[in-house]
């Protein structure tokens, strides 16, 4: 079908690779709706990967094991919004305890649990179920690279619609959207921006443990700071994304294309490997830089 | 059914002291004042957005009590506030939906529906405005609509407007007005708070006059007159006696030459040509009712405000573009209006803030000299019988103590020109005389000062000349004398006389 033999696994792995991405920035619009810069997603993430692998290996369901990474992720998230929101801690200053305590947690639990503070083999973790779906197959040009990936990225894009339609289209999304607009005109109608903004954290946490256990689970392993910086990059996402659904999926894409440039790099090119890794950071500073040059220039260039 | 809005609320705090107010059903009841007199702390209780500490309220008939907006929505009372409530990024039936948006298949935000609703509250009352226009892309006098449309489509019988003219053009309240006599037709009561009178005598059938948080009069519009209400509203009070002796006149410090201000999208220059001489050992005080240019006079001598129009000379020299730092280094000392934010760094102490504008000479080597800095801390705690620990944040003050403390740190420079902004505003007795014996201790050393005050005791008590402004335009201009009646200031004050002569 394509005559470029590299270039067609590429894209397919970047919509898998990308998924990660993608849940966390869904998440993340909605506290950045609000009015919030949420820098608790890397957290988030890290706790619902860890959580999600070892219930999944504890219980011997994948499911459960979703499951339970989401819940873990949300009780963090609302541990982390009741401080910021009802405590009135600084936002930016508890979404970095929220970070590392994720990190320290995740350790210190699989010293405790599994006697090491490194990578952990979950060997009876069955494979995440790959779906064809067949009236994706059906779409023109796109169709191959759509189909026969594993169920979570499926759930993914379930994600961003739904939360494009909550957003858009729901009294809720209204709401939201006006919190981080004009909160005193929330608070003048008699509802509670503070109310909304809760709301918004815990979804966050749902689509972070998401994204977590997207990353565990593909592996069946867990690796200590797996997450590697994937939930700033999923706030870099939302900026670059212009904080829409659409702007979300294609700038994912691109992070994600850069993620699967790189490994596929490590293997092909003769580059060093400390520079192929990074490779997705640097787009990450440049994206960032020409956003807001970009910025400047539509609101200033007049 | 007996067709009475009654309310009473009492307030033991300064804001609204033992106040009775009666609305009845379906007149326009107007509410005047100065500034700081209660209007809109009154106002903001029946609305729920403040609480009393005692009193009650009654509805009706029947004794409610509302704890915030949407127990007063609930009964029926609405309220447009001054600065308004918007979303500039909705849409017009975003913005009045909000809250209690129409729901299709019980989850959906129903867009269409609400775009149809509003359209309805439009034909009902006659408005003509889309709502599917963003709110952004409205004029001042359209948002103001929206809020109307906002409150009736939560079915309000009360709507509380506060002060609704203050931003609007002359069109725009045209406009404004036939929309209120509008909502009285059909039934609604209207209650509207303002400090200009030939709006009371143009739009209501009784007015309610408070001055320093009580009711002094309850009259009919019809008989009373603008005079009377000015005099009611203003007072008789007394002058603060102060010893001012006679100073000969001397050169003049600072000149204001047809010193104008514009904003885009206003019509009415904020400043209009305003020209002024404070002299050497003079005092000059401006008065004028909140929104005439009080404010922007303040900003554009303090530097802080570019001007549109006009030159202000210092010592004959144009210093009318300079910064306020260099405006500091060549003598002029500042006592803004707005302590808080503008005259103090609350997040830094005492001593912090005494030192702040002139660090430099505690400097060695780039590092504080400790000991100097708490000497001349010391020094200026005691003389200004600062009440305060010098090391605390300046936030835990009261507010009389934080005006020493800037008094103190702007009397410390050296300067022949002083602006001081309300200086007594929300302090106490003792705390202001204070404030007025140093402003004349400095008068007496040859400094030229401008005091710029809504408060007229203050003016006639202290000023040498009395300027009064009116719609960012000077409208007079006195020498002080025992004489010269408070009555006459009030009614430049409130625009109604114009028929001041210019003397050049």
């Amino acid at each position: 079908m394509s005559e470029n033999g590299f270039s067609l696994p590429l894209i397919h792995n970047t919509v898998g690779i990308m998924t990660p991405f993608l849940l966390a920035a869904t998440g993340g619009l909605f506290t950045e709706l609000t009015g919030m810069l949420n820098i608790a997603l890397e957290g988030l993430m890290l706790i619902g990967a860890f959580f999600s692998v070892v219930f999944a290996a504890a219980t011997g369901s994948l499911f459960l094991g979703i499951l339970l990474g989401i819940i873990s992720s949300m009780l963090v998230a609302l541990l982390f919004g009741s401080i910021s929101l009802y405590l009135k801690a600084n936002i930016f200053i508890s979404g970095l305890a929220t970070n590392l305590l994720a990190a320290g947690l995740t350790v210190v639990l699989s010293f405790q649990l599994f006697g090491s503070k490194g990578v952990i083999r979950f060997e009876n973790i069955s494979k995440l179920p790959e779906l064809r779906i067949p009236f994706l197959q059906k779409v023109p040009l796109l169709g191959d690279l759509l189909i026969g990936h594993n169920i979570l990225v499926y759930l993914s894009w379930l994600c961003i619609i739904l939360a494009a339609v909550v957003i858009y289209r729901t009294p809720f999304g209204l709401r939201i959207r006006g919190t981080g607009l004009s909160s005193p005109t929330i608070t003048s109608l008699g509802l509670s921006p503070t109310g909304y903004r809760l709301k918004a954290i815990l979804i966050s946490g749902f689509t972070c443990g998401l994204a977590g256990a997207v990353l565990t689970l593909n592996l069946g392993a867990f690796v200590p700071n797996i997450t590697s910086g994937r939930g700033w990059i999923a706030l870099v996402v939302i900026y670059l994304g212009n904080k829409t659904p659409l702007g979300i999926v294609i700038a994912s894409f691109v992070f994600g294309f850069a993620e699967s440039i790189s490994n596929y790099a490590q293997g092909a090119i003769n580059i060093p490997a400390d520079f192929i890794l990074a490779f997705p950071y640097m787009i990450t500073v440049s994206a960032m830089i020409l956003y807001s040059v970009w910025r400047h220039y539509r609101e200033y260039g007049k | 059914m007996n067709g009475i809005t009654r309310l009473y609320a009492e307030n033991d705090v300064l804001a609204n002291n033992n106040v009775d107010f009666e609305v009845l059903e379906n007149e326009i009841h107007a509410v005047v004042g100065e500034n700081g007199a209660g209007k809109t702390t009154l106002m903001k209780i029946l609305y729920g957005l403040e609480r009393a500490d005692s009193g009650n309220i009654v509805f009706k008939g029947k004794e409610v009590s509302i704890h915030s907006p949407l127990d007063a929505g609930r009964l029926g009372i609405g309220m447009v506030h001054q600065h308004f409530c918007l979303i500039p990024e909705f849409t017009i039936a975003e913005n009045v939906v909000l809250g209690i948006e129409p729901l299709k298949r019980k989850f959906f935000f129903d867009s269409e529906r609400a775009v149809k609703n509003v359209r309805e509250v439009n034909e009902q009352y006659g408005f003509q405005i889309d709502p599917a226009l963003r709110v952004s892309q409205l004029t001042v006098g359209q948002m103001q609509l929206v809020e109307i449309i906002k409150i009736l489509y939560r079915k309000a019988d009360l709507l509380i407007f506060d002060e609704p003219t203050s931003v609007l053009t002359e069109q725009q309240i045209n406009r404004l007005f036939s929309t209120l006599r509008k909502l009285i037709k059909i039934g609604k009561t209207i209650i509207i708070i303002t400090h200009k009178l030939n709006e009371v005598k143009e739009i209501s059938d009784r007015v309610t006059v408070m001055r320093k948080g009580r009711v002094v009069a309850v009259k009919k519009t019809a008989e009373i007159d603008e005079r009377e209400l000015s005099r009611l509203m203003v007072g008789k009070r007394v002058i603060f006696q102060f010893e001012r002796d006679p100073m000969p006149p001397g050169g003049v410090v600072i000149e204001l030459k047809d010193v104008t201000l514009r904003e885009k999208g206003q019509e009415r220059p904020l400043l209009d040509k305003v020209n002024m001489q404070i002299h050497s050992g003079e005092i000059v005080g401006v008065a004028g009712v909140g929104g005439n240019g009080l404010g922007e006079l303040e900003d554009v001598i303090s530097g802080l405000r570019e001007v549109s129009g006009g030159v202000i000379l210092h010592n004959a020299e144009d210093i009318t573009r300079l910064s306020s730092l260099s405006l500091r280094e060549r003598g002029l000392a500042y006592v803004p209006q707005d302590r808080l934010f503008r005259g103090s760094s609350l997040q830094s102490t005492v001593s912090e803030n005494m030192i702040i504008s002139n660090h430099h000479l505690f400097l060695k080597g780039g590092v504080f000299k400790k000991k100097e800095v708490q000497a001349f801390t010391d020094e200026l705690t005691q003389h200004f019988s600062i009440d305060g620990d010098t090391k605390a944040l300046i936030a835990t003050l009261s507010g009389g103590n934080i005006q020493k403390v800037i008094l103190a740190r702007e009397l410390a420079t050296r300067s022949d020109f002083f602006v001081f902004s309300e200086p007594s505003w929300g302090l106490d007795v003792a705390c202001s005389e204070f404030i007025y014996s140093k402003i004349l201790e400095i008068r007496k050393q040859g400094v030229a000062v401008l005091l710029i005050s809504s408060n007229l005791d203050e003016i006639q008590g202290l000023a040498d000349t009395i300027v009064v402004m009116y719609r960012g335009r000077v409208v007079c201009s006195f020498p002080n004398t025992r004489d010269l009646s408070r009555e006459l200031i009030g009614e430049y004050m409130l625009g109604l006389r114009d028929d001041y002569q210019k003397i050049s």
